[in-house]
């Protein structure tokens, strides 16, 4: 039996073992490594992909998927610093941004609700609005970078120091209380496990999943005005194959891709993991090209296991219905 | 030789921490159709898969035609005379009957000798006396057609048993009477046949013996001429039972549910009628009826677009399953597996779901509060489960039924719609649900009842409505409740 306990424990964690194993090299190897400082800068750097993964999280934990967030990482930034050139108060032009990811995430979740869509239909819509919402970012500044006048304030100070890191990891804590703790988490899993029992135990289902697109719109919009006051200025193409990141941290951090089981704090593990593979990379010296290639692999792997480990939990159930009849 | 095909002496098999068959030793003579019987879990299949190599036996042995079986799994057993067809077949849709027969085995050398494939496979078919276009993909046929694909698969690895698993439960009444001749042809030519089912009329229509087994051991052995139906069903609980169905005592009281002229698309037309506290108002007519979609037009799941629904004499607006459930209804699905629970969550967190509210302190869920009204109703429901955290996979069908029951229970619904609240659970359980849909309306629940088996409905409700194409026909009542009555409207 205790063997079968280290074999859960490699099955369920293979891929924080995988990255362990990693980190134990590179630190060997490079001294300058296992840093507070080191790691702290991958902590910053994976932030703003953490906080927009938490909203797929949720996203993909209801059943869906949310591809759009990429152009919303775009649009948000450009809303805001536009707005904050214009001479609008700070607060206003952030709660601008925040509140075009807040109408794209419902018009996904209006879409996708009315025909009843499930994970592929998502995928489509999303993509669809991912386009659209690309094209509309690239129209104010016809496509080019916008430099922010911006003055010191709230709005500079969101994406400077630990901030980052800290509006992601009290984001991740909260999302992830609500979906352990609260009725709204417990609506989402049931939503994502099965739509029809959802629906056939008087689930308003329909609005629920509204809000998960919405609130995956909103924190996309939120990395996104983030990112922008770190480098205190927008470019309209800087969510282009974000979602790429965005989903590989929520699928190596484990949670399922056909919905009803996943984690926000795993997701945090899978976006610091990933953070720290490249910066590993980085440090041994191993090319972008070949680091994109180890990248695309770790989300194969991923998926192969969160797969297999379906198919070991399929295989024990029918054992165990053979005398549970 | 001994006149026994198949002897299995004393055969253990342990699962890690269940003994699923204790020392049980079965005889089955050759050509006979030995009929294999028990409630789910009575290791009725464990047996089965000791027998088709599926799995070992811990200690036991096997004879076939008095020589010792030792099998190397499901393909050794079937070139050593034993098939089995299971409920789920073992067919490629795309493929054709006859590579189907010959899958993984065909005819010549090198390369596949398709004349001989094709000629062999006609030959089993004839054999069986059917006609089918051998070239036809398995995916065009319909269920029996494929069953009999199965048993022609079977025949042509020279079946001395084969092992039927529930061969008629997806069978129309039709099918099984051109099914059973089939059988019989088979025992005409000394094939015999391990017949599992749970419905006890085929069992005295075309078996010879029936073993009975409880609890991983044989209970009982007889041949079927010498055994009443009611002594198997004794067996099979273990128990005497006085009766397959309660006698119902509840006296009606008010009007609760009041339908008027409820009409939806082509699916409901014109539906009226009234449900009284304490009633069990049961739903009969075939599959297609309508009646499923009435029972989703009263919940809020599919709603009317026309018609009135009156719950103590108030017209309410029911536009969705949540104002179902705001106005105490609520709707145990025909298909729990799909409909009614997510099967690898845990007991607790399936009944709670209807009313989170209760287990909750704002919005957060309070687990004590959770644990408690789980263990509420496990107990009240006699819900047989090791834990209230155990995952439903691993409850039989009944209890299973009982979750779905409780979480309407829990919802404080007084209105239960239950639409074929017994399917696929066994004999014991059904009995125990009929049990308590008799308590419950005792406590003034309402129930409307869903049912395609005629003997249930007519025994279990105080009214009938009787449903065809999508109207209801008519409402039989007292001793006008009875099956001839229900098919005459049916047939009109």
């Amino acid at each position: 039996m205790n063997q079968k306990k280290v074999i859960d424990i490699v099955r369920n964690n293979g891929i924080i073992l995988v990255i362990l194993l990693l980190i134990i090299i590179t630190s060997i190897i490079e001294r300058n490594f296992l840093t507070f400082n080191n790691l702290l800068n991958v902590l910053r750097q994976v932030s703003v992909v953490g906080i927009v993964a938490c909203g797929m999280t949720y996203c993909i934990i209801g059943g869906a998927f949310d591809l759009s967030v990429g152009s919303v990482v775009s649009l948000s930034g450009v809303i805001t610093i536009l707005s904050i050139n214009a001479g609008t108060n700070e607060y206003m032009a952030i709660l601008y941004g925040l509140l075009a990811g807040v109408a794209i995430g419902i018009v996904n979740g209006i879409l996708i609700s009315s025909i009843d869509g499930r994970t592929g239909e998502a995928f489509i819509v999303t993509y669809g609005m991912q386009v659209v919402v690309a094209a509309i970012a690239l129209f104010p500044s016809n496509g080019l970078f916008i430099s922010g006048r911006i003055s010191p304030g709230f709005f500079k100070s969101m994406g400077q120091g630990v901030m980052p890191i800290v509006i992601f990891l009290c984001l991740a804590a909260f999302m992830e209380f609500v979906l352990v703790k609260t009725k709204y988490g417990r609506k989402m899993v049931f939503i994502g496990s099965n739509l029809h029992v959802a629906k056939m135990s008087g689930i308003n289902v329909k609005f629920n999943r509204i809000t998960f697109f919405a609130i995956s719109g909103l924190l996309a919009s939120l990395g996104g005005i983030v990112l922008c006051s770190r480098v205190t200025s927008s470019n309209p193409t800087v969510g282009l194959n974000f979602e790429m990141d965005v989903i590989a941290a929520v699928v190596v951090g484990g949670t399922q891709l056909s919905g009803g089981k996943g984690s926000v704090l795993r997701t945090v593990m899978g976006a610091v993991i990933i953070g720290i593979m490249g910066n590993a990379l980085n440090i041994l010296g191993i090319t972008a090209y070949h680091q994109q290639i180890v990248k695309g692999l770790l989300i194969i792997v991923a998926v192969g296991m969160d797969i297999l480990n379906k198919q070991i939990k399929l295989r024990e159930m029918a054992h165990d219905t053979v005398f549970a009849g | 030789m001994s006149e026994y095909v198949l002897e299995m002496k004393e055969i253990t098999k342990t699962f890690p921490g269940v003994v699923a068959l204790d020392s049980v030793s079965l005889r089955v003579a050759k050509g006979s159709i030995h009929a294999l019987i028990g409630e789910n879990g009575a290791g009725k299949s464990t047996l089965m898969k000791i027998l088709n190599g599926v799995y070992t036996a811990n200690s036991g042995e096997l004879f076939l035609e008095g020589e010792h079986l030792l099998l190397q799994g499901v393909r050794d057993a079937q070139e050593k005379g034993i098939s089995t067809i299971f409920q789920e077949f073992n067919l490629i849709n795309t493929l054709s009957i006859a590579e189907n027969i010959f899958l993984g085995r065909f005819q010549g050398r090198r390369t596949i000798d398709w004349k001989k494939t094709n000629r062999d496979a006609q030959e089993l078919l004839e054999s069986l006396g059917l006609d089918f276009d051998i070239t036809k993909p398995v995916g065009k046929l319909s269920t029996a057609e494929k069953q009999l694909v199965e048993i022609a698969k079977a025949l042509s690895f020279q079946a001395k048993i084969i092992v039927m698993d529930e061969p008629t439960s997806s069978l129309t009444k039709k099918e099984i009477e051109l099914f059973f001749p089939i059988i019989q042809k088979l025992k005409d030519e000394g094939i015999t046949v391990i017949y599992i089912s749970h419905k006890l009329d085929e069992i005295f229509q075309i078996c010879d013996t029936v073993s009975v087994m409880r609890d991983g051991r044989i209970v009982g052995e007889s041949p079927v001429k010498d055994i009443s139906r009611e002594q198997i069903i004794e067996l099979m609980v273990g128990r005497a039972m006085e009766a397959e169905f309660p006698l119902r005592t509840v006296k009606p009281g008010e009007k609760v549910l009041s339908v008027k002229n409820l009409s939806r698309g082509n699916a409901l037309s014109d539906i009226s009628f009234d449900l009284y506290k304490g009633e069990i108002l049961g739903i009969a007519g075939l599959v297609g009826a309508g009646r499923t979609e009435l029972a989703e037009a009263i919940f809020g799941a599919d709603p009317a677009d026309s018609g009135t629904i009156e719950i103590y004499g108030t017209p309410v607006s029911i536009r969705s399953t949540q104002d179902g459930k705001q106005h105490s209804i609520g709707m145990v699905t025909e298909d729990r597996k799909e409909t009614g629970l997510v099967l690898d969550m845990s007991v607790t967190k399936n009944i709670t779901v209807t009313k989170l509210k209760a287990v909750s302190r704002g919005v957060v869920i309070k687990k004590q509060k959770e644990a408690a009204v789980a263990t509420e109703y496990v107990e009240k429901l006699n819900i047989r489960t090791p834990s209230i955290n155990q995952t439903l996979y691993n409850l039989s069908g009944g209890n299973q039924q009982k979750v779905v029951l409780a979480k309407w229970l829990f919802s404080n619904a007084e209105i239960l719609i239950l639409d074929e609240p017994t399917r696929g659970i066994d004999i014991g359980a059904k009995y125990e649900i009929y049990c308590l849909m008799n308590t419950l309306t005792e406590h003034g629940k309402s129930i409307i009842m869903i049912s395609s088996e005629l003997p249930e409905v007519l025994s279990m409700s105080d009214r009938l409505l009787v449903m065809h194409k999508k109207k209801i026909k008519g409402e039989l009542r007292g001793k006008d409740m009875t099956a001839d009555k229900v098919m005459q409207l049916v047939i009109e």
